[in-house]
């Protein structure tokens, strides 16, 4: 499918026939993608859509086939660091090791800016006291994993992501367990990245949340059925009709809101 | 920044170093003669012998190996992200007690033995036979790619290694006692030879283990975190497991298969400092050294002039004090620093 | 004829031997180590109850300093030090009595280890009778004394005596002979299998399947041996092994079950191996009646 694309605006991350497996099931089906950069994308979809699998592919953590290109070269030609600096991904969460305390885990993230073997430099401490206290974490940094909640853990993550301080950020599901006023944090959090340059493709279940982003990429069955602006009326007729018409897109303050559609019209 | 989080793993380090040299001067002193050798050191050269041939390179090797198996251990569960892993998870006990079993039933079947038999001996027949069993593993696992499969091909190249040597003890049951032996450890056998194999072989795991600590650091996120940190994920693990082949294979080959210190090493290490995985390689090993060490320590003196299986009083040591530190972090003391 | 075949086999290592010290002043044990003869040794540790035996039976017995836990005849030996057992040696115990020889087994480890020690070890393992009568001049050899011919003469004899006093009844009966629960039986091929062969018996069981196989019960069951030899720990569990109880020599209780001490006699093949098959002549003697072979010409060729 063709992407609506301003011809002024740079593509930070795109894809050409991109096709991957899980097992025997195909689950992405040669999507093209463009990726603008500064922008905010936001990838939605029903269940089994392929999102988590297209955002893998985008960073480089699947076997696929069809190319990807990062900042207009392909993927696979970017030393691993390099690449490591350039894009940060934020993934479902692996079972991360509990003994880590808070700091320990953001200071993992400057891991791509840091020589082998070497001491963390100010930069990297200064990062990471930016991206803990960005998330609200600063505060109990010395705790460990295993002690916080699921939503202190997901903030924590976050952290991590955030500390790499890469041009690209990929996210996937990263409001898992996190209750509104850290949803509205993190908001805010992704809208002054955009404002700086920063390019943030996030996979959400939170259909409201995602209506917040500057574009929106809908998937189903591993194929893109619509790409466009969010505040686009097609972009929210392609999201209902997604999700079978079980979902209606609403104006509530400014803001667009998707609420379930009631069997009762 | 935190410095006294930074001190504790060095006075940690420190401390267990201090330890262990206390450790082997009490290694020299304990034996079936007693102190009376140590008395009598300058003026017999038996006892002379006795102290500086027999008694200080088997305290050393006791420390070499139980270094190995705390570094094999923290490898072990830093690479499957598991606490409950131990040195011997890819089949490398199995594996080494079936090379043992061969050495052994061929050793006795003719009255001439092959000369490159003798050679290798029994030692080097547990060598090859834990790393050839974590090459199966490997093999059968098809790289290092997935954990679980790693770790599903481990076990079952275990029980089927351990499924053959039942079956050459079949074949010849008179074997039994001597692998009970070999399965309950000891340090009888090491002397200054073995003893620097051991050393030279902690040396280049830890060297090793050490500059690839920071891929166990990234892997503690999990798999695709540390790929997209730009960590070279894939031969780093295969070289970690390379790297858990060789300490346990060196290990085992020396003083057979010593149980619990692999495993409790790094988790002591863990309730007494905080340290990522560069300075828990080096903390584990260490911790392991004096763990061992002493537990041969008090096999050697409990009962003597008998001995005690130095299994046995490192499964009680390393259990002991690692049921006391839970059991001392009891639910009110959740939460706070230990 | 068998007992020709033996005896001939015999004198012939014993007639070889000396040759053999004239020509070296070394040694070669079973491991294929050579080891010097010079000088006699003074100070004796034998980590295998049969070697132990050996020397005794040798006459050396004063020279022994050391022994392992099981070695435990003649009485004597009882009160040397205890260096820990064949196959875990208390390497530092052994260091301390100073030996100057060592007898280990082929298999035992702590060989290369005392090696490295510097002191003198030597690999002998006595496994069948052949073996035993060969082991006995190696030792003597070792040793510097000349007694082994006299000793293998006395063995021979007392086995014929032992094969005299086997009755005719009890003549190629068959006979399963039961070494350990498991069960596992000696074969022709192990050295028990050759002392009931030479006492005339038939073995149930054959050596293709080694010295000392792991037998299906029921094999035994079908078999249906005449007569049961086994160690007295184990004979009363042996009643309640199912479809056992069909066997006819039980049930007619043509069962010998050893003592202790007579398991030890019988299944250490070193010196007391005449003394082993006489136990287990007597035992026929029971079982069979006590009239022994007259004038029989087998035993009586030589």
């Amino acid at each position: 499918m063709t992407a609506s694309m301003k011809p002024t605006t740079l593509v930070a991350l795109s894809a050409q026939g991109a096709g991957a497996r899980l097992g025997n099931t195909q689950v992405l089906r040669g999507l093209d993608l463009q990726i603008e950069a500064a922008r905010w994308t936001s990838i939605v979809g029903p269940n089994g859509a392929g999102k988590s699998t297209l955002l893998k592919v985008l960073a480089g953590l699947m076997t696929h086939t069809g190319v990807v290109h990062l900042q207009g070269h392909p993927l696979a030609a970017w030393p691993a660091r390099q690449r490591a600096q350039q894009l940060a991904w934020l993934g479902q969460s692996e079972g991360a090791g509990d003994d880590l305390t808070v700091w320990d885990v953001a200071l993992l993230g400057r891991l791509p800016h840091q020589a082998w073997l070497g001491k963390p430099s100010p930069e990297d401490y200064a990062a990471v006291e930016n991206a803990l206290r960005q998330t609200q974490a600063w505060d109990w940094r010395e705790r460990t994993l295993g002690q916080l909640s699921g939503g202190e853990r997901q903030r924590v993550l976050l952290a991590r992501a955030l500390s790499v301080q890469a041009p690209v950020l990929l996210m996937d599901e990263p409001l898992v367990n996190l209750d509104p006023p850290h949803q509205a944090d993190w908001l805010h959090i992704v809208r002054t990245l955009v404002a700086r340059g920063t390019t943030v493709v996030s996979v959400l279940h939170e259909i409201s949340m995602a209506l917040h982003s500057d574009t929106l990429v809908v998937m189903a069955q591993g194929r893109i059925c619509h790409q466009g602006p969010c505040a686009d009326p097609a972009s929210h007729r392609a999201l209902e009709a997604v999700f079978e018409g079980r979902i209606a897109i609403h104006a509530v303050q400014g803001q667009w809101v998707a609420l379930p559609r009631t069997s009762k019209a | 920044m935190k410095q006294w989080v930074r001190q504790r793993p060095l006075a940690l380090a420190a401390g267990l170093a201090l330890l262990s040299l206390i450790l082997l001067g009490a290694g020299a002193c304990v034996g079936s003669t007693g102190l009376q050798s140590v008395r009598e050191v300058w003026s017999d050269a038996v006892s002379r012998q006795i102290v500086w041939d027999i008694r200080l390179p088997r305290s050393a090797g006791a420390w070499a190996a139980g270094a190995l198996l705390g570094l094999a251990g923290a490898v072990a569960q830093g690479l499957f992200r598991n606490p409950l892993a131990d040195p011997y998870l890819l089949g490398s006990a199995a594996g080494a007690s079936l090379g043992v079993c061969v050495a052994l039933a061929l050793l006795g079947a003719s009255p001439v033995v092959a000369p490159w038999l003798l050679q290798l001996g029994t030692t080097g027949a547990a060598f090859v036979g834990a790393t050839a069993a974590v090459m199966l593993t490997l093999a059968l696992a098809r790289g290092v790619q997935q954990t679980l499969r790693l770790l599903l091909a481990g076990v079952v190249v275990g029980v089927v290694l351990g499924a053959a040597s039942s079956l050459v003890l079949l074949v010849q049951p008179q074997l039994m006692q001597a692998m009970q032996g070999f399965m309950l450890g000891s340090t009888a056998l090491v002397g200054w030879g073995a003893c620097v194999l051991m050393l030279g072989g902690w040396c280049l795991c830890m060297a090793l283990a050490w500059g690839l600590s920071p891929v166990l650091d990234g892997l503690s996120l999990g798999e695709s975190t540390a790929a997209s940190l730009g960590l070279p994920v894939v031969p780093m693990r295969m070289a970690l497991v390379l790297v858990l082949a060789l300490a346990t294979g060196t290990a085992v080959a020396h003083t057979g298969l010593i149980a619990f210190v692999g495993l409790a090493a790094p988790h002591l290490v863990r309730a007494m400092a905080r340290a990522g995985h560069a300075r828990l390689v080096l903390l584990s090993s260490l911790m392991g050294g004096a763990l061992l060490l002493g537990a041969d320590l008090l096999a050697r003196s409990l009962i003597a002039p008998q001995e005690l299986p130095v299994g046995v009083l490192t499964a009680v040591l390393g259990g002991g004090y690692l049921l006391w530190l839970m059991h001392r972090q009891n639910p009110v003391a959740v939460g706070s620093k230990p | 004829m068998k007992a020709v075949a033996f005896l001939l086999a015999v004198l012939a290592l014993l007639w070889g031997v000396p040759a053999q010290a004239a020509t070296s002043a070394t040694v070669l044990d079973d491991r294929g180590a050579v080891v010097p003869l010079l000088p006699v040794p003074q100070r004796i540790v034998s980590l295998l109850p049969s070697l132990t035996e050996s020397v005794c039976a040798l006459g050396q017995c004063a020279k022994l300093v050391g022994v392992d836990r099981y070695s435990n005849y003649p009485a004597s030996v009882r009160a040397l030090a205890s260096v820990g057992g064949g196959l875990d040696p208390n390497i530092e115990a052994i260091v301390a009595l100073k030996p100057d020889l060592v007898l280990v087994a082929t298999s035992a480890p702590g060989t290369e280890r005392l090696r490295a020690l510097g002191l003198r070890v030597v690999a002998l393992e006595p496994k069948d009778y052949v073996n035993a009568v060969r082991v006995l001049g190696t030792l003597g050899q070792l040793l510097g004394v000349d007694s082994a011919k006299a000793v293998v003469q006395t063995m021979e004899s007392d086995m014929r005596a032992a094969e005299a006093q086997v009755p005719m009844g009890a003549r190629g009966k068959r006979v399963y002979f039961e070494v350990s629960p498991g069960p596992y039986a000696a074969s022709t091929s192990s050295f028990l299998g050759q002392t009931l062969e030479r006492l005339g018996l038939q073995n149930i069981v054959a050596g293709s399947l080694g010295p000392f196989p792991k037998v299906n019960p029921e094999f035994v069951v079908r078999a249906q041996p005449d007569v049961i030899l086994i160690g007295d720990s184990n004979a009363d569990a042996m009643q309640s092994r199912p479809g056992w109880a069909s066997l006819t020599a039980l049930q007619a209780r043509r069962v010998c079950a050893f003592n202790k001490e007579d398991a030890d006699i019988l299944v250490r093949p070193g010196p007391r191996m005449a003394q082993g098959a006489m136990l287990v002549a007597r035992c026929l003697q029971t079982v069979y009646g006590a009239a022994p072979a007259l004038a029989n010409t087998k035993a009586g060729a030589l």
